[in-house]
């Protein structure tokens, strides 16, 4: 049950990055089509899943002081081996995200579900607990891009998708377009969370927002 | 002292294994690896280039000294006789560099044609340098070779002059590494 | 004049926050009050350059000689993070008021893409030591620009009437657009 619990948190009620304002860089930068946001989410539940059990499955040999160190040799690791695997069997996908894949070991969720999660957890709950960060990870990426694609050039995963005769709005697909996409979708977040709270008769809680919601920033002082 | 000796330890244990694994990975991925990126880089702008080559102008491909490293020429054989050789050059696009799979006809030093390799440059603008209206105007021409901006042949793209200007560039470039290798080249493929 | 065209470049046309989607946690975290922004855009800095002269050493002396070029991620975190702490240890004891100025924010820059990217980006464009350092002293002026500019903008905001939903990320976040779209104004220059 409990595992189920795990899992499903971070499909909405934790969702990444549009609930946890987490993993910022990726979400902006790969987005430009619906195919580049899906490859980098799977790229990182596969290593947020493994990440996690590894962690869960060694945190109790490994000494306090040193745990960031192994968390990051781990979760670099993984890493790399996302790289290898990905230049053998998806070499369009590595060119497309470039220097992003390397960069998924900076990518605060990885770390903060380490420290924040696995660390503390058993191994069920942590492999649950990464795949559902994940997978939500991966379907926010997968609608961003999905959202930026088809306005900014009319086709979704390639297949062209609008009407004829339809312009496509090009900043979309740019960096400014990012921006203000993912500020919408955030603003919308709020809203829902607003609405929802309404409709059940509570005050609306605050959305954890800002890179507070990452506990990787933090981790360090106490080290 | 024995938590340190255990950091040590576990740090060491963990780097080490991790190596091993990946170095592991690494052997077993490294000849996919390879063909992936011959294939999806280079691959179709080769195909580009020689639209005529009986063999595998990627299979064939052989390396050269230069002054500074080294460059891979890919042939293209017509009866087992060398009739084109491919290098890829790079020049200054708009949002970084371009590559350009650049082809000779051995026969007469004429450019048989080029073909983009990489390219990050804005969609519908610089994009279309990658078009035949503005690629295909390079072949048979003899380098050096300018734009008509320039006082030379080649019609820029309209709005996208830096892409354009990258391109002609990597075009100049191959050509004088061509020019400078070409002995070499006759010899390589003359059996 | 070099010089001047990889300043322009990394600052104005390929703002690292901006156009290179790098180091967006702090920005977007790090943008409420200017002072807090300096201080961070300090930070940065310092670390970029350490950072990336270190990493290029052990590029150049230690990856591609033993032709490890496939372990540069694993390498390169575990160099910043160490090299994080140390650069903290030393400040502490060697020039307090520094570390008064900039010690708070040397933890959350281990996890900044930001130093990571640029120490990435200078191996993939090929620079050399010098050049690379420079590269990092003007991407992390970038990142301070950036900062700075949008710490400005969000005082200002506080004293403005925003629907409720907006308020927070979302228009921080809208406001980096029309930022970036007015950077995307300096594409093409220095090039």
């Amino acid at each position: 049950m409990t595992v189920m619990r795990e899992f499903t948190k971070g499909l909405w009620k934790e969702l990444p990055p549009f609930r946890l304002v987490l993993g910022l860089c990726p979400t902006l930068a790969v987005t430009n089509s619906a195919d580049n946001g899906l490859g980098m989410g799977l790229a990182v539940i596969f290593v947020l899943t493994l990440s996690n059990m590894l962690i869960s499955m060694v945190r109790s040999i490994i000494p306090k002081k040193v745990r960031i160190a192994c968390f990051i040799v781990i979760a670099a690791s993984l890493v790399v081996a996302v790289e290898l695997l990905m230049q053998a069997y998806a070499y369009p996908l590595y060119q497309q995200l470039g220097i992003f894949v390397p960069l998924i070991v900076v990518n605060c969720i990885i770390l903060g579900r380490a420290e924040a999660f696995a660390a503390k957890n058993g191994v069920a709950a942590s492999v649950a607990d990464g795949l559902g960060m994940g997978l939500g990870f991966t379907l926010s990426l997968t609608f961003l891009g999905s959202l930026r694609e088809i306005w900014g050039n009319g086709t979704w995963f390639g297949h062209a998708v609008m009407w004829e005769g339809f312009e496509p709005l090009r900043i979309m697909v740019q960096a400014p377009g990012a921006f203000i996409c993912l500020g919408l979708i955030l603003a919308g977040m709020n809203l829902i969370n607003v609405w929802q709270a309404r409709r059940k008769g509570r005050d609306p809680q605050p959305l954890t927002q800002g890179c507070g919601a990452c506990q990787a920033c933090h981790m360090n002082h106490e080290a | 002292m024995i938590g340190m000796l255990r950091m040590v330890v576990v740090l060491s244990a963990l780097c080490g294994l991790s190596g091993f694994a990946l170095s592991y990975l690494k052997m077993v991925t490294a000849p996919r690896i390879e063909e992936q990126v011959l294939t999806y880089v280079q691959g179709p702008a080769l195909a580009r280039v020689f639209a005529h080559a009986r063999n595998s102008p990627i299979a064939d491909r052989r390396r050269f000294a230069l002054d500074h490293g080294a460059v891979t020429v890919f042939p293209a054989l017509r009866d087992g006789r060398l009739v084109g050789v491919a290098l890829e050059e790079r020049g200054k696009g708009y949002g970084g560099d371009i590559g350009v799979m650049v082809g000779f006809n051995v026969t007469d030093d004429s450019l048989a044609g080029i073909g983009v390799t990489t390219l990050k440059e804005t969609p519908g603008l610089g994009m279309r340098v990658t078009e035949q209206a503005f690629a295909g105007q390079f072949s048979g021409v003899r380098a050096p070779v300018a734009l008509t901006a320039q006082g030379g042949g080649i019609d820029g793209v309209s709005g996208a002059t830096i892409s354009s200007g990258g391109v002609v560039a990597a075009v100049n470039r191959a050509a004088q590494i061509y020019s400078r290798l070409k002995p070499e080249i006759l010899k390589a493929w003359a059996e | 004049m070099e010089i001047f065209a990889i300043f322009i470049s990394a600052i104005f046309v390929n703002n690292i926050v901006l156009a290179q989607y790098l180091g967006n946690c702090p920005y977007l975290g790090c943008s409420k009050e200017k002072s807090v922004a300096l201080g961070m855009g300090g930070a940065v800095i310092f670390v970029i350059i350490v950072s990336t002269c270190c990493t290029w050493l052990m590029q150049r002396y230690v990856l591609d000689p033993y032709n490890l070029g496939y372990l540069q991620t694993i390498v390169f975190i575990v160099v910043i993070a160490a090299l994080v702490q140390f650069v903290e240890m030393f400040l502490k004891k060697a020039v307090p008021p520094l570390y008064a100025a900039l010690g708070i924010f040397l933890p959350l820059i281990t996890t900044n893409c930001a130093v990571m990217g640029v120490a990435i980006l200078v191996q993939r464009e090929g620079f050399g030591l010098l050049e690379s350092m420079l590269w990092g002293v003007a991407y992390g002026l970038g990142f301070t620009l950036a900062l700075l500019l949008m710490a400005g903008i969000r005082e200002r905001l506080d004293t403005c009437r925003l629907p409720k939903c907006m308020a927070g990320t979302p228009i921080a976040l809208v406001m980096a657009g029309l930022m970036s779209l007015a950077f995307m104004g300096f594409k093409g220059m220095g090039q």
